[in-house]
């Protein structure tokens, strides 16, 4: 291992290309998980920022912003041993009019105020949730002040034609298509009257005492009513990051595009381990000749592509921190949690042992008699 | 000189090996057969493609002959024909047997002298790091190559890095040392060198020594000469002219 680490070093510019080829897949592969995670968080905001254990809506709900009016009366059902007190919550498109003109859709939050609310976002301080208390008022997130063609505090639009009014402004919550407009319930269901039917919410909300208390409830609501959906909170995390991953073919695509990175990547680490070995091919042949086993050489190899991999590895961090930190300052979240950037490490070494495999054919072409010739 | 009493270390009997065919058929050895004793030193001359790295090659086990045995012996009283054996065993056969030196160095050039034959000693002889450090360090005072121990090949002269090569192929003790023009990159003054610590490796350790040269100027310096020339093997004297047969 260390011959291999010596000549990897003093040899630097002949396997620069195959360390670059590696270093760039793990960029590739860590940017784009991390990409993929960042928009799919954007997908169960209303999930993960809020402290609900149970989500009931609509039958078949694929992603909770593709929630079905589900009747107010459905809250009956939810009154069993281990569950704290039921919400209403309301989560619909609006149709939102500028205030300069232009319309553009939005997603309306319309949630109980409480201190204790399940359905309140987490990014609502009591200070704003007061100022939500009063009718027709609205908090959006930084990132979409600019879509909404509002700027500051009191500027004033359209949701569904009925006017409300800026209260607040928070931060984190980014948008994919429609930015999220937080509201009380009250706003919520004046301004969604035409669409939402009476007596109608998108989903029902619940606290539950444990875990395993939220599982065997879902379980018997699912069993008992199948006219309604029912899943705890992580697994409607998932369901909706899912259903954006497959359905809208974005994580197909950007999948793809990572796999497509990783064979590039091979292909050039691989050549580059096949040019430098048959570089070397007169030093093997001697040791060859001398009676060292084919198996050895083989072994060096292996050890130069493990090694191309780890300083590959070590290069791409800095990148991929510096490329994510810009893609940020942009608006957009790259999600880097340790288990995307071990991932993505894991895969590109792999991939450069695969790459050593693939040029151990060099080894076999490397014959003694090649020196008596 | 060999001792007296002392039986062949290697026998070459009725090799032939011809390559292409038809009208490109050259036979590079026909029925040659030779002796080569422990401690001696021998050189076979001919002219250019006239089959000497052939022979060379079919008498290290590199290169299958078309007929013929190539006995060696393996430790033992016993002889083995090298070209009964399997491309395993043969290859167990040369790295507990062989050395070989080329004409070009062939060192690694990102390993230091010591690390050349720390790397024989280490995959060949799963010698521990120690161990193998000390036979390298040891092999390359020998060889007056103590100050350059931590050079690498970039950093040494041409007749340094040919003493490196033989220092690699020396260092795990073999029967039998092939050498292949092992001076044809050097000048006279670092060739007799080479020639002369060939020479101690042979009297002193008791190896046999097979070199295939053009330079005439080795004959001074061998124990027996042979010439190779249309496949067939003749003994010459000092002067490298022909003395009878190669027995």
């Amino acid at each position: 291992m260390a011959y291999a680490l010596q000549t990897l070093w003093h040899e630097k510019t002949r396997y620069a290309a195959g360390i670059g080829a590696v270093a760039f897949s793990a960029v590739l592969i860590a940017l784009q998980v991390g990409l993929l995670l960042g928009l799919f968080e954007i997908t169960s905001i209303p999930v993960d920022h809020t402290s609900a254990d149970i989500w009931v809506g609509s039958k078949a709900v694929l992603s909770v912003d593709l929630g079905r009016a589900v009747p107010m009366s459905h809250l009956a059902r939810l009154d069993k041993p281990g569950v704290k007190m039921p919400e209403f919550l309301y989560l619909w498109f609006g149709n939102w009019t500028k205030p300069q003109g232009g319309t553009d859709l939005c997603m309306v939050v319309g949630s109980s105020l409480e201190p204790d609310a399940a359905g309140a976002a987490d990014v609502l301080t009591p200070e704003l949730r007061a100022a939500l208390s009063e009718p027709m008022t609205v908090v959006v997130d930084r990132s979409d002040l600019g879509k909404l063609g509002i700027s500051e505090i009191d500027d004033r639009a359209k949701i569904n034609g009925h006017e409300v009014r800026l209260v607040g402004i928070v931060d984190g919550l980014r948008s994919l298509a429609a930015p999220w407009v937080f509201c009380s319930l009250t706003t919520a269901r004046t301004v969604l009257s035409g669409v939402i039917p009476n007596e109608h919410v998108s989903y029902l909300l619940v606290r539950c005492e444990s875990d395993q208390r939220a599982r065997e409830v879902v379980e018997d609501l699912r069993r008992d009513y199948p006219d309604m959906s029912a899943r705890t909170a992580d697994e409607f995390s998932l369901q909706s990051r899912w259903y954006w991953l497959t359905r809208t073919k974005a994580g197909v695509a950007l999948g793809y595009a990572a796999l497509l990175g990783l064979l590039v990547g091979a292909l050039i680490t691989a050549q580059t381990l096949f040019s430098a070995t048959m570089a070397s091919a007169k030093e093997f042949a001697t040791l060859l000749a001398l009676g060292i086993p084919r198996r050895k050489i083989y072994g060096m190899v292996m050890a130069q592509s493990f090694w191309v991999g780890v300083l590959g590895v070590l290069i791409a961090l800095p990148v991929v921190w510096g490329l994510a930190k810009g893609a940020e300052a942009g608006g957009v979240k790259v999600d880097l949690r340790w288990q995307v950037l071990t991932g993505a490490a894991v895969l590109t070494q792999l991939t450069a042992l695969a790459a050593g495999v693939f040029a151990l054919r060099s080894v076999r072409q490397i014959e003694p008699m090649s020196l008596l010739r | 000189m060999p001792a007296s009493s002392a039986r062949p270390s290697l026998r070459a009997v009725h090799l032939t090996r011809t390559f292409g065919d038809g009208a490109q058929r050259r036979v590079a050895l026909n029925n040659v057969s030779l002796d080569l004793y422990p401690g001696q030193i021998a050189l076979l001359m001919g002219p250019s493609g006239s089959g000497k790295s052939t022979l060379l090659a079919v008498l290290s086990g590199l290169l299958n002959p078309d007929s013929g045995q190539v006995l060696a012996r393996n430790g033992g009283e016993d002889y083995v024909d090298v070209w009964s054996l399997t491309d395993k065993q043969r290859e167990e056969y040369r790295r507990g047997h062989t050395g070989f030196i080329f004409q070009g160095y062939n060192l690694f050039p990102a390993l230091t002298a010591m690390q050349q034959l720390e790397i024989v000693l280490k995959w060949g002889q799963d010698l521990g790091g120690a161990a193998a450090r000390r036979k390298a360090t040891e092999m390359l005072d020998r060889l007056g190559l103590g100050d350059q121990t931590y050079k690498k090949p970039a950093k040494l002269s041409g007749g340094e890095k040919q003493r490196v090569a033989i220092g690699r192929a020396l260092v795990k003790d073999p029967t039998l040392l092939f050498a292949d023009e092992p001076t044809s990159a050097l000048d006279w003054e670092n060739g007799q060198q080479v020639i002369q610590l060939l020479r101690d490796a042979a009297h002193e350790r008791g190896a046999t020594i097979f070199v295939v040269s053009h330079d005439h100027r080795m004959l001074p310096y061998v124990d027996v000469s042979y010439h190779l020339e249309d496949g067939k093997l003749e003994v010459t004297d000092h002067n490298g002219h022909a003395a009878g047969g190669a027995r």
